[in-house]
């Protein structure tokens, strides 16, 4: 690569895998991300993996299980290997590959495995509600009974007040959604929904409604990381913050985090916005994903929700998104989250996407946020011809 | 909510007490550490004002757990007289008056209860003035 530090590796992705998002009553934190490491392991061709690291948000409030990393790395009977958890709310998935990206290019590390795992399903929904509200100021949010949904519920008031968009335009993010998690395998929800099945579901913090805001779920995902040539590389990769307090920020509609990290890592990819093939963006909720492909300059300030009406993001359109289902209708195990869109992204750029597949895709983004765009992950990929 | 938590921030709660930087007049709430405008960190407490202008709000049917009994509660985003913005629970909710614009006054009233024997915490509310 151009400006290369010829000291530095480059990181190629060897292998990936995406277990289905679900209810697993059966299995144990433990089990899923054993399940999931052992199928990116067996598909890598590496001899040995020389670090693991763990992308979760809530284990310890949700399953009382904190040291994941030498969980797995035991589970796994990796004796020695060096483990740790990486934590950055609903980003904590990217956040673990863009550690397991800096290792490799480090030149410290040949191979390393990184494993998203969320276990949500193990609490009620208010403690589910209370561990996702976690993400935001224990002493100045939730406090005062904002919960992470009431946060987003007004943001989304603001920006349709702000534009002048009606309700139903925020509703084709959903729809996308859904319509390419029908042939997802790994979807948690392969069901086409409609404009009209969105407005007739139950509104939990109007204005968003059980239909327009992602599940809870149990899954995780891994990829092995290498120096080694793989199908797949990462061109770069970048996480950036805005204020934790949403009510603190000058201009709440302006997802700062997403911003800086976008504009930093298209910079070092050496990629532009017309080599983008597709983008798994993080669409927890309509006016989320609004909002980040308008900090990424893709739409126009308050023109997302008519583009995405418009079928611009429709597979088979100029710029796919959510494309194996997104947060919406994959699932949105949060820890994992960020961890199922780069499985996914090695699936659309080594070409084994099956019906999912954005034909010829070369170039895609990953962006992954923690909180209302607090922590931003942004990974630009590439297919190694 | 944690016991001692509530005790240390009973200003912020009750209050309202927030921040001001001492040079360049910004002000802030929930209160900061350095001046998120210049980067100074001379500051001093400010109390804010207790009235304001309602951004949007919310009716939340799901709140987290130790609000589950309450539900739904109503959450405003509130611009107060001096520019700074908060979230706060809205009292007395009538969706009628909950219009983007509307007045608003702080009041102090109760927010949760650690079961029947547990303790009681108490804050700022905001509700419709007019
Ligand atoms: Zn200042």
């Amino acid at each position: 690569m151009e400006g290369q530090d010829p000291e530095m590796s480059r990181v190629f992705i060897r292998s990936a895998s995406a277990l289905p998002v679900s209810e697993y009553w059966a299995k144990s934190l433990a089990d899923l991300m054993t399940d999931a490491a052992i199928k990116a392991i067996d598909a890598a061709g590496v001899e040995k993996v020389d670090k693991i690291i763990v992308g979760n948000m809530m284990s310890g409030y949700a399953n009382h299980q904190e040291h994941l990393g030498a969980l797995l790395a035991s589970s796994l009977g990796m004796r020695g290997v060096e483990a740790m958890k990486v934590e950055a709310a609903c980003g904590s998935g990217g956040a673990a590959v863009h550690e397991g990206y800096l290792s490799v290019k480090s030149g410290e590390y040949e191979n390393v495995l990184v494993v998203g795992v969320e276990k949500m399903k193990d609490m009620d929904t208010p403690k589910a509600t209370k561990a996702l509200a976690m993400a935001e100021s224990s002493d100045f949010t939730q406090a005062v009974g904002a919960s992470f949904i009431s946060l987003n519920a007004l943001l989304m008031r603001l920006y349709m007040n702000s534009y002048n968009i009606e309700e139903e335009l925020m509703d084709y993010f959903p729809v996308i959604a859904h319509k390419n998690a029908v042939t997802s395998p790994h979807a948690q929800y392969r069901k086409a929904i409609t404009i009209e099945d969105v407005r007739r579901s139950q509104v939990i913090a109007d204005p968003i409604r059980l239909l327009s805001s992602a599940p809870s779920g149990d899954g995780a995902a891994a990829v092995v990381l290498s120096a080694k040539e793989g199908s797949v590389e990462i061109l770069s990769s970048e996480i950036a913050t805005n204020d934790l307090i949403v009510a603190q920020r000058e201009e709440p509609l302006r997802f700062l985090a997403t911003e800086f990290a976008f504009k930093r890592a298209m910079q070092k990819s050496g990629i532009s916005l017309q080599d983008i093939d597709f983008i798994e963006v993080h669409d927890a909720f309509p006016v989320v994903a609004s909002l980040a492909l308008e900090a990424m300059g893709i739409s126009k300030k308050g023109k997302a929700p008519q583009d995405a009406a418009n079928g611009r993001f429709n597979m088979g359109s100029e710029l796919p998104i959510l494309t194996f289902g997104g947060l919406k209708a994959r699932g949105h195990p949060v820890g994992a989250t960020g961890a199922y869109q780069i499985a996914e992204a090695f699936m659309q750029l080594a070409g084994t996407a099956g019906q999912n597949q954005v034909n010829g895709a070369k170039v895609g983004v990953t962006h992954n946020v923690g909180g209302v765009d607090t922590t931003a992950v942004i990974h630009t990929l590439r297919r190694v011809e | 909510m944690i016991p001692i938590a509530y005790w240390r921030n009973r200003k912020v709660y009750t209050r309202m007490v927030g921040s001001k930087c001492k040079d360049c007049d910004a002000e802030f709430f929930p209160p900061v550490r350095i001046c998120k405008k210049c980067g100074s960190r001379n500051m001093e407490e400010k109390e804010m004002p207790r009235s304001g202008s309602l951004l949007a709000y919310t009716k939340l049917s799901e709140p987290a757990q130790e609000f589950k009994e309450y539900a739904p509660i109503y959450l405003g985003l509130i611009r107060l007289d001096n520019g700074v913005n908060i979230i706060s629970m809205i009292a007395d909710a009538d969706e009628e008056k909950l219009k983007a614009g509307a007045r608003v006054q702080a009041t102090v009233r109760k927010w949760a209860e650690d079961g029947k024997e547990g303790l009681v915490y108490y804050g700022y509310k905001f509700r419709v003035s007019q």
